[in-house]
């Protein structure tokens, strides 16, 4: 995973997340978009055989004065725990 | 801010089940069921050489239906990305070259069924070939997927309001996957996936339970569905860490 960041500032950010595709990209979207200070968080993906841009590039606004890399930060954490207590309660079931 | 899930097996067995998470929003639910088809490597055949083949198709086709049987796939980290198993064989007509007569050089990658033809040799014809099997992704090749008929659906409420009036023609009311009746999970195929058999002469109204899924995971049999399922989420776990540790940099 290389990460590439196309515009920064303090409120906004959009960052390429290389080599990855919707399955993880939307999770995490979703778990930005759970994050109180994150306004607004999207991504975009081109087909692969569009050429040109294909990675996906993700998108975070913020507001209350947080950093966007600090929510993207806290967002792959939500998403790392999600998969833990799924992994967790799939097993106590199994 | 740790979710907390709850997961209910509703049927199951070694290569098929169906299984209820509660708590799961349907982004989380999609991640997983994408992660199961195209992130959990699987063995297969990527290479053949042919020594003798003197059937009706060409090497090329049979190469390809050889890819396609499902191999069972030994556990995480037995495998390196580029290490190889090799399966040979060896059938003279008239004769129907089966899956099973695929003679493998490691205990751990066999193939899943023994069933699968592979073609049909007769008088003088032969086959004879050696095949290296290698561990990739379904996100490459649909022969590494693991998970062959993965999906889910809401769960859903029935709750009766009421009776029917009493001369009227009772209607069909189909619905497909698992109901909750009273806290009670029922498949819809023990009423024939129809509510008026369930609940004849009754009024009733379904609705979709918030943030609750029935996942529906059929494997190919290269593993269990345990383990499709749990690699699946171990897939999403080391991404989003691989993702925290490089922001952190």
């Amino acid at each position: 995973m290389e990460l590439r960041v196309t515009e920064s500032t303090d409120t906004e950010l959009s960052i390429e997340i290389a080599g990855e595709d919707h399955t993880f990209m939307n999770v995490l979207k979703g778990a930005l978009l759970e994050h109180e200070n994150v306004s607004a968080a999207t991504y975009d993906v081109n087909p692969e055989q569009s050429g040109g841009q294909t990675e996906p590039i993700l998108t975070i606004k913020t507001e209350g004065g947080v950093d966007p890399l600090e929510a993207l930060e806290d967002a792959a954490v939500n998403v790392r725990e999600k998969a833990i207590s799924f992994r967790e309660a799939f097993e106590a079931a199994a | 801010m740790t979710e907390e899930y709850d997961v209910e097996f509703v049927e199951r067995g070694e290569r098929e089940a169906r299984f209820l998470v509660r708590g799961v929003t349907p982004g989380f639910a999609n991640g997983i069921r994408r992660a199961m088809l195209a992130d959990v490597p699987t063995m297969a055949i990527d290479t053949v050489r042919f020594v003798e083949n003197s059937s009706v198709m060409f090497d090329e086709q049979l190469a390809l239906r050889l890819g396609l049987v499902p191999l069972t796939t030994p556990p995480e980290g037995e495998f390196g990305e580029d290490e190889t198993v090799t399966l040979s064989i060896d059938v003279e007509g008239p004769a129907t070259a089966y899956s099973g007569d695929l003679v493998s050089n490691d205990e751990l990658v066999q193939p899943a069924d023994q069933n699968v033809p592979i073609i049909d040799l007769k008088d003088d014809q032969r086959l004879e070939a050696e095949a290296d099997a290698v561990v990739d992704y379904g996100k490459d090749h649909a022969k590494h997927q693991g998970g062959v008929a993965v999906g889910y659906r809401h769960l859903q409420q029935v709750e009766v309001v009421g009776d029917l009036p009493e001369f009227e023609d009772e209607e069909s009311r189909i619905v497909r996957g698992v109901i909750e009746d009273n806290g009670e999970l029922v498949p819809t195929s023990e009423f024939d996936h129809d509510l008026s058999n369930r609940y004849p002469g009754k009024e009733v109204e379904v609705e979709d339970v918030p943030n609750a899924f029935v996942f529906h995971v059929e494997t190919d049999g290269s593993f269990s569905v345990e383990e499709l399922v749990t690699r699946a989420a171990d897939s999403i776990e080391s991404r989003a860490t691989e993702l925290e540790d490089a922001v952190q940099l």
